[in-house]
């Protein structure tokens, strides 16, 4: 005979059971298998705000996502947030088939922040408490500290397509993920729309936090399905560890720069934070200050390098080339500086300026001539790449077809569908349009399927290698038969000796560039090549 | 129950790590906390697994079938979990939840035989469907990866 049996055997024993569940200083709860619930103690009903019979679990505890029965039978004990946000750690037991009873204790370690201040949509901290924990753990032990700075990638995608309501159940799915990657001890915030900050305790080495963050990276990157949608997003972290650290600021701002990193390799990554970031940051933001400033003053050039036509040996176009002429580092290589102006944005001003410098000086040459401009992919991402174009052409006078844009083919990588029509629309207008720096990349030949390309520029490289019988040669010629059976022109690049010159010419090439044919120079110098 | 039923179908690599005990324990523990939790929200579907990986039909609600895959997201005995398909269903293709054995490692086939059957677990009821059948494929595929 079970307790149970003998108190149900029993009607005054019963009656006081009743009470005693009643009169409990804890709520309990039964919720039925509908989800809604069907008792609650007197306890129970004073915490979660009156008559609550009949109501929804979920309507109680707004921030529990997944319906109770799951999520719960699994592990145990787990915190709910109550609609009247009060957070208890919740026990539970099954009563009988499919009906939960829910204990639940009024969890008062943390309920002073979180029942005012914490995240309404996730229950997680906020920052301003996030820091406060920082401080206390770090001055309790700052080497077992380690601060993981999340920040989500192609969020904004989501909500931008699917809606705020799925992006904010996605938030809520990632507070979980984090809840269930993290320990207790370790505290959870976010700060800022999809910016999270996990602070690890108990941290015994940078393994420690390495598995940690690793484990976030795979976690949060994993498959969601919300409102029957599927999404798929991935996350940057970036990692630093406490050791001797007493500040929290300086633990998050080391993390922030490593995050930086993070980003800067390529998202969905983590990167912990090193010294060395510290300095290679501020270098770069020096440069882009800088890259602004020269911007403002004009401190780039461009000068131009021709390219001739091996069937004539005449020059018939020169390419743009932009110089930056730094007041005091001298000249500075567009490999040095182009990346951080990609990166920052400022390609599109630089681009922009090259472009118009370039229609302008090329109104001034023979009617024959075309000018070449290099367009970063950056640029083909804003809407305004075709009117610039246009503009430019206008104000210069120029003719579209004297005007050759050259791209690569990272250009293409992304929203290939834009960047086609960018590509057809400016075709349509009458500049032509060559594939640069082919060989170095994916070299994917569907690319060259996809547009009908005027030109294609062979890499350096595969010019400069290409001995007789070598390797570089035997894709030399294929390239240049590529370009035979597509009706699309061959340039072979980086021209440097009569020798490489000749074999060029024997792989019917159609243009040839180069220091051998003409190093870049300044505009008021390229006379000297039309009238030798 | 008059909501629509959802399919959820995916496949994860099996992320158990430890010897033979260690899987069959874990295989045990799932299996246990999936008959105590699937039938609680109306959770039918079958789970297949071998030492190379994890498929799973999930039948449901769409709350319940996102619960459900989001615990399983969330497990780290799963690594790379793959969803095939997810989509509204007129009607359920498996009565109850079960999950069996499905590979060519004879030794591991006598092993779980047992869970199969005290699931209720029946091979044929996955040729069914297209996507089931290739679901079947791709296991055994990935049990040659893993050996």
């Amino acid at each position: 005979m079970t307790a149970l049996d003998s108190v149900s055997a029993n009607t005054h024993l019963q009656r006081s059971a009743e009470d005693l569940l009643e009169n409990l200083a804890h709520p309990v709860l039964l919720v039925g298998e509908d989800g809604k619930v069907e008792y609650a103690n007197i306890a129970g009903q004073a915490c979660l705000g009156g008559w609550i019979l009949g109501l929804c679990f979920q309507d109680l505890f707004p921030d529990h996502l997944e319906t109770l029965s799951i999520s719960t039978l699994a592990r145990e004990p787990f915190v709910l947030v109550s609609r009247t946000h009060i957070r208890f750690r919740a026990l539970i037991g099954s009563v009988t088939r499919g009906a939960v009873l829910l204990s639940l204790f009024p969890d008062t370690s943390q309920a002073p922040a979180l029942s005012s201040e914490g995240d309404e949509l996730t229950g997680l901290l906020k920052r301003r408490d996030m820091n406060d924990r920082l401080d206390q753990v770090l001055s309790a032990n700052s080497n077992s500290v380690a601060v993981h700075c999340l920040d989500l990638d192609r969020f904004k995608v989501v909500n931008d397509t699917l809606g705020h309501g799925v992006g904010d159940l996605l938030l809520r799915k990632v507070a979980d993920r984090l809840r269930t990657a993290c320990r207790k001890e370790d505290h959870i915030a976010r700060v800022g729309g999809d910016e999270f900050i996990v602070v690890q305790t108990s941290v015994a080495d940078a393994k420690d936090a390495e598995r940690l963050a690793s484990r976030l990276v795979d976690l949060i990157g994993r498959t969601y399905v919300l409102s029957g949608h599927t999404v798929n997003i991935g996350v940057s972290i970036g990692v630093a560890l406490g050791e001797g650290c007493v500040v929290g600021r300086d633990l998050l701002r080391n993390g922030d720069l490593a995050l930086y990193e993070a980003k800067r390799a390529g998202r969905g990554r983590f990167r912990v934070f090193e010294p060395g970031m510290d300095a290679a940051l501020r270098e770069r933001r020096e440069l882009e200050i800088e890259l602004r400033r020269a911007l403002a003053l004009k401190q780039f050039e461009v000068h131009y390098q021709p390219f001739v036509d091996l069937s004539s040996d005449r020059v018939i176009g020169f390419e743009a080339l932009v110089r930056w002429n730094h007041p005091t580092r001298g000249r500075i290589s567009p490999a040095d500086f182009i990346p951080l102006a990609e990166e920052t944005g400022l390609i599109n001003k630089i681009g922009e300026w090259v472009l118009r410098t370039a229609c302008t000086t090329a109104a001034g040459w023979a009617d024959d001539l075309t000018v070449a401009v290099n367009i970063s992919p950056v640029q083909f991402k804003a809407d305004t790449l075709v009117d610039s174009i246009v503009s430019a052409l206008g104000q210069a006078g120029l003719p579209p077809h004297r005007l050759e844009i050259e791209i690569t083919e990272s250009a293409l990588l992304d929203n290939t569908d834009s960047v086609l029509r960018t590509l057809h629309a400016l075709r349509n207008l009458g500049v032509q349009i060559s594939m640069d720096d082919f060989g170095t990349g994916y070299s994917s030949l569907s690319y060259l399927q996809k547009f009908p390309f005027h030109k294609i520029k062979i890499d350096r490289s595969f010019v400069q290698s290409a001995e007789a019988g070598s390797d570089s040669e035997a894709i030399l010629r294929a390239i240049a038969g590529l370009g035979v059976s597509l009706g699309m022109a061959i340039t072979a690049e980086g021209v440097e000796t009569i020798e490489q010159l000749e074999r060029i010419r024997s792989e019917h090439c159609t243009y040839v560039q180069g220091y051998f044919t003409g190093r870049p120079v300044p505009a008021d110098r390229i006379n000297s090549f039309l009238s030798p | 129950m008059s909501e629509p039923l959802y399919q959820l179908v995916y496949y994860s690599r099996n992320a158990i790590r430890g010897d033979e005990t260690a899987f069959a324990k874990a295989i045990a523990a799932i299996l246990t906390a999936s008959r105590r939790n699937n039938p609680l929200v109306g959770i039918t579907g079958a789970l297949l697994f071998n030492a190379g990986c994890f498929a799973q039909v999930l039948e449901g609600s769409l709350d319940a079938v996102e619960a459900t895959f989001e615990r399983i997201q969330q497990d780290e005995r799963h690594g790379d979990v793959s969803l095939l398909a997810l989509e509204p269903i007129a009607a359920r293709s498996f009565s109850n939840w079960a999950m069996g054995f499905v590979g060519h490692s004879r030794e591991n086939a006598d092993r779980f035989a047992a869970i199969g059957l005290d699931s209720g677990f029946d091979p044929e009821r996955l040729g069914g469907q297209r996507i089931h059948e290739i679901l079947r494929e791709l296991v055994i595929q990935e049990e040659v990866v893993a050996a």
